[in-house]
């Protein structure tokens, strides 16, 4: 915290004691009284519910440092020379042409055939916090956690455009039907709730012309669909047909589920389909999520002073609202959350789109940090922020300055979840294209991001289509210690 | 591809491992048969250093053959037939010191005691190899003998009983004949029953009425639309290009051609040659022309962006996968950065098999493709469909004869006013034509084996069309008149020949993947569960005699999709009980042995097909452009490159079958994707049946299956005698075609005065209930009764009986 978040929006002591208190605070009759009647049922010795999603025998490997994690996905590709990767020597060139030397048998996306220039940063930048981390004036608040995140300048991807480059990301692959890494974390681990999903996605309004984002990103792929993603929705329902129809009371919707199961239930007794009482299973937890999910996603409930740190307004979709959300759904036992935001596709005026998107994620990345922090959360949840990939050191010019895509080195970073902040790791060479001091290939963030979860990326594999099937891929992947504490 | 450990596996604890489990593996007391017992265990544990990679390959060894398996080492050989203490193999695998261990610890890979002992007990008898099961061709193997010569009605049920009897298990007792029908009209037309079908069956005393029954639903045009999702799923049909912006492309009158195909009984062959290459037969029609789509149907990308050589090699890549799993069960799509692990596929054969494509006319949507709705994707053609080029004749003629009629005499107003009806009708359908897009072969673009699949690695051979070389008991090149320098290039047209021909190419193994998943419209599994992965690692099938005598009667019978449908279902093992006593839950959970028939969920098209057939709303009308069903608003939202909005349709189109509706790659509908349909980015050769709460509230509350509960209310109101037992009488057969019991009838008539009440209370609710939806309420009716009756029909809809194939 460094002291510098403004001391009236941390949360208080009250908050702490929820948060301790964390399982019934979760709110109303709805959640608490299930889960409840669940780990009751459990403690009695009863038969599990044949939907609960457990993890893998023997899982995880090791003790883990982190239970979860949110990956806060920037969407279209940050800059890293705008945001963490600072570099004079690309400013001392501006305007000059781009040394062939680095891009000759390159593969380049929209500045195909053209005459390439370099393009210095459009931004200064500052060293922050005890660390000295190196972090541009477009994120003042990020900057703030510096010592807390590491950042990693030297990434490496392999898909330039946008969708392949996304399926990459999230599945280690650019082929379709790939399970992504929400998928592979939930059947590993299983989820610590049996009231919501495991893996949880959310999608932000506002930025630039926003990204298509495919549901192939939180595919399940070959997994079993129940460790798919499922997204909440920030307008309507949260979850599609949560909502009872039109003219159907809540005890209307009851009685008809009790028939139904009297109904199936004299039939199991005379056919005996085990599938029927997994059936009566998925009703009942249907049944209970029409009530604890919109609970659960109404952040109105949040005191004045959360919603003041993270700048969120009840039901407006934005980023903030999402972290806002994260934490609470994390709080529940949710394994998985990813956040999107969908404004960072730069080509032309990334000054300004750089401070629209900023402006609308720069503080709520700040605000759930802190948050999670002082609920003793961050401790055990694994944050990452990043993009799909980065942008060219070299300009376009679609409308004002811009950049285009850019895959051979970019900047992620991490943090809580047994990461070292403070730290830097890897570095690109002087104009900020290739990732030549300790590259991180996404292999490398999968395999570190499972570690940190207590599963060894190689020993984690499904058979599909004949073969044994990794997040990791068949090509060598690294755990970064480096980065660990 | 750096260290052997890179690639590890963590075979127990993961999914279980295809491979063979018992009792699907051996008879009791069968000998041991290097494909089912040693080869998986050997392709699991070893292949991966010691197969067919041969960059991959560790101390020279292989053990995928005979020949290198036994070769002299220097004073030792990996494996010794009949001397188990002579062959290395046995002592790496039972070493206690992890250097000496094989596989090495650091894999995660295991060998089992037993599979240990098998592998001994292998080499003690001789260590016998044989060629893989599946590159072997199919033969006819004797129809064994039976204990119980009264169950049988043909040779399907010999293969099956015979083992069964080694086993000491009974096949299960005939169904009831009511279950029967309903799995029959589900498995060959995807639609429920209705009362009067089950009435006509059930009085059928003909000792041939099942044949019948069967016959007429092969005959019926829902057939050709059932069988049409089975082919969509493998050939990945979709109504958007699944790239980036997700545009609608040009396609909904392949979807016809593929129905039209199955209900003409196309033979199969010529159904793989017109797609494959449609273009290129002699005298090609339209039809043909059409089918050619194939080719086209996968994802394409214009984005701001893109590189052409890259996505051409994507989509070179994207083909040589679908092809080789659609047509041969094979994972060719490996071979793409390397030799293939396990299989004897080459990166050549890769390669060579992309190339047959390279000439199909593709690359001008790079620079045409629109941020519009349909974007283009040249070369298109403007068509009809084969049914709407028939209903054009017809009007035709009936126009000439009228014509003729009027010029003979003074005609009549009536003739008059028919004539020109006719005339209208002609000239609104010829105009309906629908824009397509199909194959057209350009000079081929060069095609360079790319080293670990970089396409922008350009050192690789210059690579030439030809057949893969893996089916090694099937001729490949040599046989269809080998080429030399001189020769033509091959072309797909040579490609869909080698694919189809029984005695010059891979015919028989084609036949057999067929017969394998035919084989599973009928039981729920395949004979070998692996549909799509006939390869090393795939399962070994649990009858091969079976599976054999399926696929040579597929080649012997014309390739007539049809027939072996109709053998299959008319089969007496078709017709068991799918009830599964506890002990056979034991012996055999996977029903492997078919001593019972499956049960399991309707599939999602099946599901929203039912509810609108039982409610009334089905529409029947075949073929045309895919029509949206209702949908979450805003579910398009994270699509862009154009912004969408979806608007569901308000006319007749809303209640068509669920085969029509807009497949959106990227955002398949939430009903279909709820309950496992995919989302056809990639070949599906099974798709998974889940049990989700997700599902669940889509079965509660989606507006389609309230629409449907509320008009199915509506019906049970309106056709039924007004009084509870009749109703809910009448409502039952409709639901699951049988009567309710006395305990039925109660829950429900209490779940019914419930709601009464409840509504009597709050009318306005009723009339809200009755709003949803677009089709129009009955007049005359209750809206109070209505909406009451709308839950007893909504926990109709939703009864497990209702959506399960029994």
């Amino acid at each position: 915290m460094n002291g510098l978040a403004p001391r009236a929006v941390v949360p208080s002591e009250p908050v702490l004691r929820l948060q301790r208190r964390a399982f019934l605070a979760c709110g109303g009759a709805g959640i608490g009284f299930a889960a409840l009647q669940t780990l009751l049922a459990r403690a009695s010795g009863a038969e599990p519910s044949p939907l609960e999603v457990r993890g893998r025998p023997g899982f995880p490997q090791h003790a883990p440092r982190a239970r979860r994690v949110i990956f806060l996905c920037m969407a279209g590709g940050p800059s890293h020379l705008e945001t963490f990767d600072y570099k004079p020597e690309l400013a001392r060139l501006h305007g000059q042409p781009m040394p062939e030397s680095y891009t000759r048998g390159q593969p380049i996306a929209q500045l195909q055939g053209q005459e390439l220039h370099c393009q210095g940063p459009m931004t200064q930048f500052r060293r922050h916090g005890a660390s000295g981390q190196w972090i541009s004036d477009f994120l003042p608040w990020q900057a703030r956690l510096a010592d807390q995140i590491c950042v990693v300048r030297s990434m490496v991807t392999e898909q330039i455009n946008h969708d392949p480059a996304h399926t990459f990301m999230n599945t280690g692959s650019a082929i379709s039907g790939r399970p992504s890494m929400g998928s592979w974390v939930t059947y590993g681990l299983g989820a610590e709730t049996d009231e919501l999903p495991a893996f949880v996605v959310l999608t932000s309004t506002g930025g630039r012309d926003p990204q298509p984002i495919a549901s192939r990103q939180w595919s399940a792929g070959f997994l079993p669909s129940r460790f798919q993603g499922v997204e909440f929705h920030s307008a309507g329902d949260p979850i599609h047909y949560l909502r009872n129809p039109a003219g159907i009371s809540a005890a209307q919707q009851r009685a008809v589920v009790d028939a139904l199961h009297q109904l199936d239930r004299r039939r199991h007794a005379a056919i005996a389909n085990p599938e029927i009482e997994t059936r009566i299973a998925a009703y009942e937890m249907a049944y209970r999520m029409q009530t604890s999910v919109p609970e659960l996603t109404s952040i109105s409930r949040e005191p004045a002073s959360i919603l003041e740190l993270y700048g969120a307004q009840p039901g407006d979709g934005s980023y903030a609202s999402n972290c806002l959300l994260a934490r609470r759904l994390i709080e529940r036992g949710v394994r998985f959350v990813h956040l999107y935001h969908r404004g960072w596709d730069h080509h032309g005026d990334l000054k300004r789109y750089m401070g629209i998107c900023c402006g609308l994620t720069d503080r709520p990345t700040w605000a759930l940090l802190t948050d999670l922090q002082a609920r003793g959360l961050l401790d055990d949840t694994l944050v990452i922020w990043g993009g799909e990939f980065g942008r060219t050191p070299m300009f376009q010019g679609k409308g004002g300055p811009g950049r285009d895509h850019h895959i051979k080195g970019f900047s992620m970073w991490l943090a809580g979840g047994g990461i070292r902040g403070g730290t830097r790791y890897g570095a690109t060479d002087e104009l900020g294209y290739h990732a030549v001091e300790n590259p991180v290939h996404i292999r490398d963030l999968h395999a570190t991001m499972l570690h940190q979860l207590g599963i060894d990326h190689s020993r984690f594999s499904v058979p599909f289509q004949g073969l044994d099937m990794r997040l990791t891929g068949v090509e060598h992947a690294r755990v970064v210690r480096d980065i660990l504490a | 591809m750096k260290a052997q450990a890179a690639f590890i596996a963590l075979t127990a604890a993961a999914l279980a491992a295809p491979g063979i489990t018992p009792p699907a593996g051996a008879a009791p007391g069968a000998k041991i048969d290097f494909n089912r017992d040693i080869r998986p265990v050997l392709s699991r544990n070893c292949f991966f250093c010691h197969g067919p990679d041969e960059a991959q390959r560790k101390a020279g060894l292989r053990l995928d053959q005979a020949a290198s398996a036994r070769a002299d080492l220097g004073g030792y050989r990996a494996i010794t037939p009949g001397e188990p203490q002579e062959s290395e193999i046995l002592s790496r695998i039972t070493a206690h010191d992890p250097e000496e261990r094989m596989p090495p610890p650091e894999s995660g890979k295991e060998l089992t005691p037993q599979e240990i002992a098998r592998i001994r007990d292998w080499i003690q008898d001789g260590a016998a190899y044989a060629q893989h099961w599946a590159y072997t061709p199919p033969h006819k193997h004797p129809v064994p003998a039976v204990g119980d010569p009264g169950w049988p009605r043909g040779w399907i049920d010999r293969f099956l009983l015979a083992r069964l009897d080694a086993e000491t298990l009974s096949p299960s007792p005939q169904a009831d004949p009511v279950t029967l029908v309903r799995r029959l009209y589900f498995d060959l037309t995807g639609l429920p029953p209705s009362p009067q079908e089950i009435e006509d069956f059930l009085g059928d005393a003909r000792p041939d009425a099942w044949e019948r029954l069967a016959d007429r639903l092969l005959a019926s045009p829902a057939f050709g639309e059932h069988l049409a999702v089975f082919w969509l799923d493998l050939v990945r049909f979709a109504d958007t290009v699944g790239y980036h912006g997700d545009q609608d492309h040009n396609i909904s009158p392949y979807r016809d051609y593929v129905i039209e195909a199955f209900n003409s009984g196309m033979p199969f062959d010529r159904f793989t040659r017109e797609q494959l290459a449609g273009d290129l037969l002699p005298g090609a029609g339209l039809d043909q022309k059409i089918a050619s789509g194939y080719n086209r149907l996968l994802q394409t990308s214009h984005e701001g962006g893109v590189q052409p050589k890259e996505y051409l090699a994507i989509y070179a890549a994207d083909r040589v996968r679908n092809v080789s799993q659609v047509w041969l069960a094979a994972t060719a799509g490996c071979a793409q950065c390397h030799d293939h692990k396990y299989d004897p596929i080459s990166s050549r054969d890769f390669y060579a098999l992309a190339a047959f494509f390279a000439d199909i006319d593709e690359a001008r949507h790079f620079s045409e493709g629109s941020n519009e709705l349909p974007t283009a994707r040249p070369p298109e053609l403007d068509v009809l469909s084969a049914r709407d080029r028939r209903i054009l004749e017809q009007l035709d003629l009936e126009i000439a004869r009228l014509s003729l009629t009027e010029s003979e005499s003074n005609s009549t107003g009536p003739d008059r006013d028919r004539l020109r009806r006719l005339e209208a009708r002609r000239a609104a359908l010829a105009a309906s034509t629908r824009r397509t897009m199909v194959s057209v072969s350009t000079s081929p673009r060069p095609v360079r084996l790319l080293p670990r699949g970089d396409w922008l690695d350009e050192s690789g051979a210059l690579i030439e069309p030809a057949l893969p070389s893996f089916l090694d008991a099937a001729p490949s090149a040599s046989a269809l008149d080998a080429p030399d320098s001189s020769a033509p290039r091959l072309t797909r047209l040579d490609l869909a020949e080698w694919i189809t021909l029984p005695e010059k190419g891979a015919g028989l193994f084609t036949a057999r993947v067929f017969a394998n998943r035919f084989w599973n419209l009928g039981f729920g599994n395949g004979l070998s569960k692996t549909l799509d992965d006939f390869g090393g690692q795939g399962e070994a099938p649990v009858h091969p005699g079976l599976l054999d005598r399926l696929a040579l009667e597929f080649v012997e019978c014309g390739w007539d999709t049809k027939h072996l449908l109709r053998l299959i279902v008319t089969s007496q093992a078709y017709r068991q009980s799918s009830l599964e006593p506890s002990s056979l839950r034991t012996r055999d959970p996977e029903n492997r042995l078919y001593a019972r028939q499956s049960r399991y969920r309707l599939p999602a098209e099946a599901l929203r097909d039912n509810a609108l057939a039982v409610s009334g709303l089905l529409r029947r009308e075949i073929g045309g452009a895919s029509v949206k069903p209702y949908q979450p608003a805003g579910y398009y939202r994270h699509l862009n490159f154009p912004e969408r909005e979806y608007r569901h349709h308000a006319d007749l189109r809303q209640w068509r079958r669920g085969l029509y509706a807009h497949w959106q790659r990227q955002f398949l509908h939430p009903m279909l994707k709820a309950f496992d349909a995919p989302s056809r980015e990639e070949c599906a050769a099974q798709r998974p049946r889940s049990n989700t709460p997700t599902a669940a509230m889509v079965l509660l509350n989606d507006p389609t299956f309230v629409e449907a509960s509320r008009c199915f209310a509506e019906r049970v109101l309106r056709e039924a005698p007004s009084h509870f037992g009749a109703r809910i009488e009448f409502a039952f057969r409709l639901a699951v075609s049988r009567s309710p019991d006395p305990a039925e009838a109660k829950t429900l008539r209490e779940l019914l005065e419930f709601h009464l009440q409840g509504y009597r209370d709050a009318p306005e609710e009723a009339e809200a209930l009755l709003q949803v939806g677009s089709a129009p309420p009955r007049p005359g009716l209750s809206a109070i009764e209505v909406a009451a009756w709308t839950s007893v029909a909504r926990a109709l809809l939703n009864l497990s009986e209702t959506v399960t194939r029994n």
